[in-house]
């Protein structure tokens, strides 16, 4: 692990990618202290300064009701971070046990779940999202639902493939053979073979998580105003185009930082980590 | 006299890296006249396998390696050749077997497909018929029976020992002056490697083909060679006839890798004479039988 | 060539399995959330009366298994029922608004193909030189990014900043094409009309990209990836040692082998370019399904949401078959044994 990381600083893409996440975790923690106008987050109004090109003290302008952009970027990095923490920790332990279960047990447990998946795969993965969000009230709490149904089938997948293949290995035979129970077998044998795939999707997935959250959100299938989101900001802005620029080139930049942040991680972790796609 | 097929003096072989150069070959020496069954022995690791690389000129186009001295073929200096003319060698006067021919033979192509491929090399634009016939004829002379079906399957769909066969009649079919041989079939089953050997042996002698023999399989050079070279971190520890070499080891790596032979008879797997500093000694000719004298 | 059917069937019936999970999914979805699709149908103001009648009109009141019973009867007689929103037949609906996002989403596709296919040799082919790190890091940030921030970001510059393509829409207002196909780049070639067929294309090219740019990046990635992969492999070590052209090692015997697992991804990108079509269209104006299937499902029109992800889902499942038929094709082992993995 410390190596990892160790080999991670040396590579200067990865170093790259290490240095846009820390940016965005550490502004996203202390939004509070690094943003000039943290009361700018809720329903603001200041008539005075509506619609700023950049300047200071706005460094990224201010938007239509004259609130500081930066202020609200950096506050919607702290939320996408949550909703992808949340969404992965729900997301990750269904789709890993599904795909265990299926790949080690086999037999008719193997059809019947993997056909589950198949059908959430089956469904572009956008497509997913916006019914669920669509069908339930548009919230940050739905949109961790919407996010968290489609993303687990990709982890069932994932798992599925390798324990299938793990399953035929000597040390899968070595276990059965004195008697060790299916969940030992599962969660103990198998399940450490799948960690470092598991990371590296993880690593990845963060930044895709912050993307299609925001892609749901810039549908007004999201987040709701006042709340600040980096999707619903780019949909609110682009009507503005191209006199008030700002308003989505700021934001858009925000979710290509970050995301590709996660993917400059994600990237050299599998290739340090010998992972296929 | 006629040039020998194959010459090498004084090669060397460094790959560059972050810490400097790490050196794989330190200035090997080594020939093989028309016909003649030369076998280079070694450990994974010694430098074997790259030095066949080298012949072909499939390591030159890697940035890192730093290769010096020469290679001569037949009386040419290759490294004086233009990079084409020594492409249009390959595949047609030197050729070259690997140790897993399965997973040598691409699969998603049929052996047909790669067989006219590997006749366009010396026949470029030869017609499916011909190379069909051709193909046929090879495949013959490696007691295929159903050569027909042979060419039409893949290679996934064939037993090692076939994929074997069909790798040795591809590598002949041009009727190459050189054969380097890689370990050739350590990943079939002993009596399927050995049926094989022998097949290949015969088809040699026959076409009168220089063979380079690398491997580590005493048992098997032992069968198979004229003579031997044993080759020990990047350096030429020993040479000699293969008859005179196992009886009379001289070179202290050598003998321990004549006793790491498990015997049938003694007492399973003996000590090791286990002092690697002595492995680096000089270089042990027998009698007659070094590079001045044979090439004189 | 008969193994061949035999593994289409086989993938034709998982797929039919497939999609009567999709409309059972998307139907239990619909039915178990909170709010009275009738109440929201006909307004605040509407009786009780009205609406308990739409409830009997619609089977709201019947049994979950009932209700989807009526529903696949009508399926079957290629009627999704009334659109809430439209009060016109879904079916009708998504005739209309259908072509449109497939002619987006199929020239995406063709430009993920053409250009991140051979992007992705070429950085194979050039592995770790400067060519290759240049085509991995754009490429990584292609996929980076939202579609619906490509499309601002390049109609900022080639629309606004630069005036080379226009803002909005399929086609200029002067021209006026007779539906056929439902397929501009189609319809104006029956028409025979080369300057309307040159105005659509110009209205596609920046959407389409825009749209494009993750596949394109992800079909580089992809290939790339499998295919230095396949270099390692001593079938190329084999047709090097045997002297055959550089080119034709690249084209014939290491490309063929990485297209067979790269090209069941790509066909997933390419489905997944339905979804994103959505983030496009709203930027580009563009009149597809977006703009119906973003109102229908904040207006919790069940019969449109149902019948919208039905069909995307059937689309979807349509390109996997053709994906898998190619693969079974590239690939002599699935095509000989049918084990289809």
């Amino acid at each position: 692990m410390k190596k990892t990381l160790l080999i991670l600083t040396r590579n200067p893409l990865s170093l790259i990618g290490l240095i846009l996440v820390a940016i965005v975790v550490f502004s996203a923690i202390f939004a509070d202290f690094i943003t000039p106008f943290p009361e700018h987050v809720g329903a603001v109004v200041d008539f005075v300064n509506f619609n700023k090109p950049p300047q200071w003290p706005y460094i990224f302008g201010t938007d239509l009701v004259g609130r500081d952009l930066f202020t609200r970027v950096v506050y919607a990095y702290r939320i996408s971070l949550v909703l992808g923490i949340v969404v992965l920790a729900i997301a990750v332990p269904i789709g890993v046990t599904v795909g265990l279960a299926a790949g080690y047990l086999g037999g008719w447990a193997e059809y019947v779940l993997m056909r589950i998946t198949d059908v959430f795969l089956s469904i572009p993965p956008l497509v997913l999202a916006m019914s669920v969000m669509g069908l339930l009230e548009p919230t940050l709490t739905n949109g961790m639902i919407a996010v968290t149904v489609m993303w687990w089938p990709w982890y069932t997948r994932l798992v599925y493939n390798i324990a299938r293949s793990e399953k035929e290995e000597g040390y899968v035979l070595a276990a059965e053979v004195i008697g060790a129970s299916k969940t030992h077998i599962m969660f103990r044998e198998i399940l450490p073979n799948c960690v470092p795939s598991i990371i590296t999707k993880m690593t990845l997935d963060f930044g895709f998580v912050i993307l299609i959250a925001s892609s749901l959100s810039f549908l007004g299938l999201g987040v709701q105003p006042p709340t600040p989101d980096l999707g619903s900001m780019v949909a609110e802005g682009a009507k503005y185009l191209p006199d008030s620029w700002w308003l989505t080139v700021f934001p858009g930049l925000a979710i290509l930082i970050a995301v590709f942040g996660f993917n400059l991680i994600g990237d050299a972790l599998r290739e340090i980590l010998g992972i296929d796609q | 006299m006629t040039a020998p097929t194959l010459k090498i003096e004084n090669l060397k072989l460094g790959f560059k890296n972050w810490a400097g150069v790490s050196n794989v070959l330190h200035g090997i020496s080594l020939h093989i006249k028309k016909g003649e069954r030369v076998a280079l022995v070694g450990e994974s690791g010694s430098g074997k396998s790259v030095t066949a690389r080298i012949v072909l000129g499939m390591l030159q186009q890697l940035k890192t390696a730093r290769i010096s001295g020469s290679v001569e073929f037949e009386g040419i200096n290759l490294e004086t050749l233009k990079p084409a003319s020594r492409h249009a060698l390959r595949g047609t006067r030197m050729s070259m077997i690997f140790q897993d021919p399965t997973s040598s033979l691409n699969p998603v192509y049929t052996i047909f497909a790669l067989f006219k491929e590997v006749l366009a090399r010396a026949e470029p634009g030869i017609t499916s018929e011909r190379a069909r016939q051709r193909a046929i004829e090879a495949l013959a002379d490696v007691a295929i029976n159903e050569p027909e079906r042979v060419l039409d399957s893949y290679s996934f769909q064939l037993s090692g020992g076939m994929n074997q066969r069909v790798m040795i009649a591809m590598a002949l079919a041009n009727n190459p002056a050189l054969l380097l041989a890689d370990e050739p079939g350590t990943a079939l089953d002993v009596t399927v490697q050995a049926q094989t050997l022998k097949l290949m042996s015969e088809l040699v002698e026959k076409h009168q083909t220089s063979v380079l023999f690398i491997s580590h399989n005493l048992g098997v050079v032992r069968e198979f060679a004229d003579r031997v070279y044993v080759i020990y971190k990047g350096n030429i520890v020993e040479q000699g006839a293969t008859a005179e070499l196992f009886a009379n080891p001289q070179h202290p790596y050598t003998r321990a890798l004549l006793s790491a032979v498990p015997r049938i008879t003694g007492g399973g797997i003996p000590d090791l004479d286990d002092d690697p500093g002595q492995f680096l000694a000089p270089l042990v000719a027998h009698p007659s039988y070094s590079e001045k004298e044979r090439l004189a | 060539m008969s193994p061949l059917i035999r593994l289409l069937a086989k993938r034709l019936g998982t797929s039919v399995i497939v999609l009567i999970g999709v409309s059972l999914l998307i139907f239990a979805i619909a039915r178990v959330i909170p709010g009275d699709p009738a109440r929201i149908a006909l307004g605040p103001n509407a009786t009780t009366e009205a609406v308990a009648a739409l409830r009997g009109k619609l089977h709201l009141d019947a049994p979950f298994l009932t209700q989807y019973g009526y529903f696949i009867a009508d399926l079957f007689r290629g009627d999704l029922g009334l659109s809430l929103y439209t009060n016109r037949p879904v079916m009708a609906d998504i005739a209309q608004f259908l072509p449109a996002t497939l002619e987006l989403v199929i020239v995406s596709g063709i430009m993920m193909v053409a250009i991140g296919l051979p992007l992705g040799i070429l950085s194979a082919r050039r592995r770790g030189s400067w060519v290759d790190h240049t085509v991995r890091l754009v490429t990584l940030l292609g996929v980076s990014a939202p579609a619906f921030v490509w499309a601002v970001v390049l109609m900022l510059c080639f629309s606004y900043f630069i005036k080379i393509f226009p803002i909005a829409g399929r086609i200029s207002d002067t021209f006026s094409i007779p539906s056929v196909t439902g397929f501009l780049l189609v319809d104006t070639l029956l028409a025979g009309d080369i300057k309307a067929f040159g105005n659509a294309v110009w209205h596609v090219i920046l959407p389409a990209f825009a749209l494009a740019l993750s596949g394109i990046g992800q079909a580089a990635r992809l290939v790339r990836s499998n295919m230095v992969e396949t270099y390692d492999k001593p079938y190329i070590e084999m047709a090097e040692a045997y002297g055959f052209p550089e080119k034709r090692i690249a084209r014939r015997y290491a490309l063929r082998p990485s297209l067979i697992p790269s090209l069941t991804i790509i066909g997933l990108d390419f489905a997944a370019m339905l979804g994103s079509a959505f983030l496009v269209e709203a930027v580009y104006a563009w009149p597809g399904l977006s703009r119906y299937g973003v109102a229908v499902i904040l207006r919790k029109d069940l019969n449109a949401i149902v019948g919208t992800v039905l069909v995307i889902s059937a689309v979807f499942l349509i390109v996997n078959l053709i994906v898998d038929l190619l693969v079974s094709i590239l690939n002599p082992r699935i095509r000989l044994s049918q084990r289809a993995s």
